[in-house]
């Protein structure tokens, strides 16, 4: 399969070239661009197949692959990968065929949530974990918000702090077809993945032990989608795990707040990396 | 011409605020507004309808499922089909359907309808639906899972109906390693199966293939036209010519003396059904994964208004409902069969909240004036007439 070009102005002017690679019934798309230790970044439910400023800016210290989900954007649903352990194979299989060792794994939302379950499953497959508003824990005090079941516009104000940013995200006026299509194929992504149980592996929680990679949970201080006991949580479970908070941000974290996100994790990634 | 009446059983004493303070009828309205002592006289009150129905002289009397909603209140259509099964002689009882998607054990359908044919004495219609969008909150099943689950469950219950002999299954979404039923149903091979389609390509195909009856549900009827277009085609690349009562044509209904008196009246019933009973969101009724790409890229195509702002004169106008005196319904009737092409006139008469009395004389203007001019419509011709 040869290289095609992203879709996308940005990605079409500035951004590196989308690959793709091929599983049984279908093919994943990813970036892979930077200089230096593999880093591998799994989105949250939107974002898949865009090339961003945050990636960009992680770019320039690290050999970045930021991989689509199956089923996420341009990344065809595979049918062997239906549920979240089958993802969990499925990043093991990219790490190896994209020849990546041992990389530092970046997650945010609800690929925080993938990129926890690879760390316990594959302790010694990976340089160290950093988790962004994380899905995955079932914390019943502190219910996710269910984003299944918001109107189109109570969705910006739930994942941006600032309106001013989710108007740039979310430009006002009635989407086209399309648009609306992308948008579902995404969703419907999640929700093979994360209907039932909603966002959250039970059993995850009590194996966040078995995590032996440096971590780093970071929040956004106004995340209205995850509540920022999720990343407490995460962060008293995982051994050695280190938690931090950016403020006046909201869900969208590197979306809303790229530069800040950034720093967060360079500078953490900066002392494993020695 | 066949004739069913069908019913929702609707629970319709809203709140004066819930048009402000109520985003929807389903899912999300606090079960407080219900009132079990009003509760328990719709009940009857519907059954009663229900009875009345054969005793005017309809071929079916059906009812479907529902859950979490004021918009109907039949969680379990199998008890109304029990409940009427005694009471009644002639008419088929028609489940349309069992929303056997987001049954856990779809098992459990096959016996209660098996049951069900041998109560009625093998009038029993068997439908199956998925169950709408909002049940897949409700009851927790994953949507993206519905088709596989649906059509698994309708091909397990067949089997369960017709196997001789006990057989295990094991399936993507069941698995079971007895499956013995008893009783087997009454009529051979099974009851005869009703699908509702909302212009679904794969539903359009499954049930043409299965020869099954396809209904529709509501729309406009340029678009029910595409849907029955839709069916008769994936019919004939089955090789099949389907019956005209195959295509079952199912909307609100209301007939008074005259046109006047019916519009005056019906106004408000149907605006309760549409504005109130069906306010919903795309949110909840196809969330990810219920619909395919291909089937929401038709349905975005077709440019639909929510149901929810569509005014009296436009749900008459493009065929969501048909309202009027006997003459008036008979001729709309008239067009909509030259247009659409149907044998069974699936009739919505007890709408939102009209009152006892109002449908009762609906149906019986219905009945004694309509269905007699109706009747040889939409029969299969002798030559094509399935024996």
């Amino acid at each position: 399969m040869s290289n095609v070009t992203a879709d996308g102005e940005r990605a079409a002017s500035a951004g590196p070239v989308s690959r793709t690679l091929e599983f049984p019934g279908g093919s994943i798309q990813y970036f892979r661009e930077g200089r230096g230790r593999p880093l591998l970044f799994l989105h949250a439910a939107g974002g898949a197949g865009v090339w961003h400023e945050f990636l960009e800016r992680l770019s320039a210290g690290f050999d970045v692959v930021a991989p689509a989900h199956p089923g996420f954007g341009p990344s065809d649903e595979l049918p062997e990968v239906e549920d979240i352990d089958d993802l969990v194979y499925h990043y093991i299989d990219v790490i190896d065929r994209l020849g990546l060792d041992r990389p530092h794994v970046v997650g945010g939302s609800f690929g925080g949530w993938v990129a926890a379950e690879l760390a316990v499953a594959a302790p010694h497959k990976i340089a160290s974990l950093t988790l962004l508003g994380a899905v995955g824990l079932r914390i019943p005090e502190h219910p996710v918000t269910d984003l299944f079941f918001l109107k189109p516009h109570e969705i910006p104000p739930v994942l941006f702090s600032d309106p001013a940013k989710a108007a740039e995200m979310f430009p006002p006026g009635e989407p086209d077809i399309d648009t609306i299509l992308a948008a579902y194929k995404d969703q419907t992504a999640l929700a093979r993945f994360g209907w039932v149980p909603f966002l959250n592996n039970p059993k995850l929680e009590r194996r966040l032990k078995r995590i032996t990679a440096p971590t780093l949970v970071a929040w956004a201080e106004k995340d209205a989608l995850v509540p920022i006991e999720h990343g407490r949580r995460y962060a008293e479970r995982i051994p050695g795990a280190r938690f931090e908070v950016v403020d006046d941000c909201g869900h969208a974290m590197y979306f809303e707040r790229p530069a800040e996100f950034a720093d967060v994790v360079m500078g953490f990634l900066s002392g494993v990396s020695r | 011409m066949r004739f069913v009446f069908f019913h929702l059983m609707p629970y319709p004493y809203l709140p004066d605020d819930f048009d402000e303070n109520h985003r929807s009828p389903s899912l999300t309205f606090p079960s407080k507004y219900f009132d079990p002592r009003l509760g328990r006289e719709l009940y009857h009150r519907y059954l009663d309808e229900l009875e009345y129905a054969e005793t005017l002289g309809f071929d079916g009397i059906a009812v479907n499922e529902h859950h979490q909603t004021a918009y109907g209140l039949m969680p379990s259509p199998n008890l109304m089909a029990a409940a009427l099964s005694r009471r009644t002689e002639r008419a088929q009882i028609m489940v349309l359907g069992n929303a056997i998607g987001i049954r856990g054990n779809p098992l459990r359908v096959a016996e209660e309808i098996a049951m069900l044919d041998h109560l009625t004495n093998g009038r029993i219609v068997s439908g199956f639906v998925r169950g709408i969008g909002w049940e897949y909150f409700g009851h927790s099943v994953n949507p993206t899972r519905s088709r596989g689950r649906f059509n698994e469950a309708h091909d397990l219950i067949i089997k369960a109906w017709t196997s001789d002999d006990v057989f295990q299954w094991y399936g993507d979404n069941y698995e079971y390693r007895y499956v013995n039923l008893w009783p087997k149903p009454l009529q051979r091979p099974h009851p005869p199966i009703y699908i509702p389609g909302a212009g679904s390509t794969e539903t359009m195909k499954f049930v043409a293939e299965h020869g099954y009856t396809y209904m529709s549900v509501y729309a406009p009827s340029r678009v029910v036209k595409m849907w029955f277009d839709g069916y008769r085609a994936a019919a004939e690349e089955a090789g099949v010519t389907p019956d005209p009562e195959k295509i079952g044509f199912s909307l609100p209904v209301y007939v008074a003396e005259t046109d006047e008196q019916a519009h005056r009246e019906a106004k408000q019933y149907l605006e309760w059904l549409f504005l109130k009973g069906l306010k919903q969101g795309t949110e909840i009724v196809s969330p990810p994964g219920y619909m395919s790409q291909g089937s929401m890229r038709g349905i975005l195509k077709a440019g639909l208004k929510p149901f929810a702002e569509l005014s009296y004169e436009e749900l008459l106008a493009q065929g969501y409902a048909v309202v009027g005196s006997p003459r008036t319904v008979t001729e709309r009737f008239g067009e909509l069969h030259e247009q659409l092409g149907f044998g069974q006139l699936i009739a919505l008469m007890s709408i939102g909240n009209a009152p006892h009395e109002h449908t009762k004389r609906s149906m019986e203007l219905f009945a004694s004036e309509v269905m007699p001019a109706l009747r040889p419509l939409g029969v299969a011709s002798t030559a094509g007439a399935a024996s």
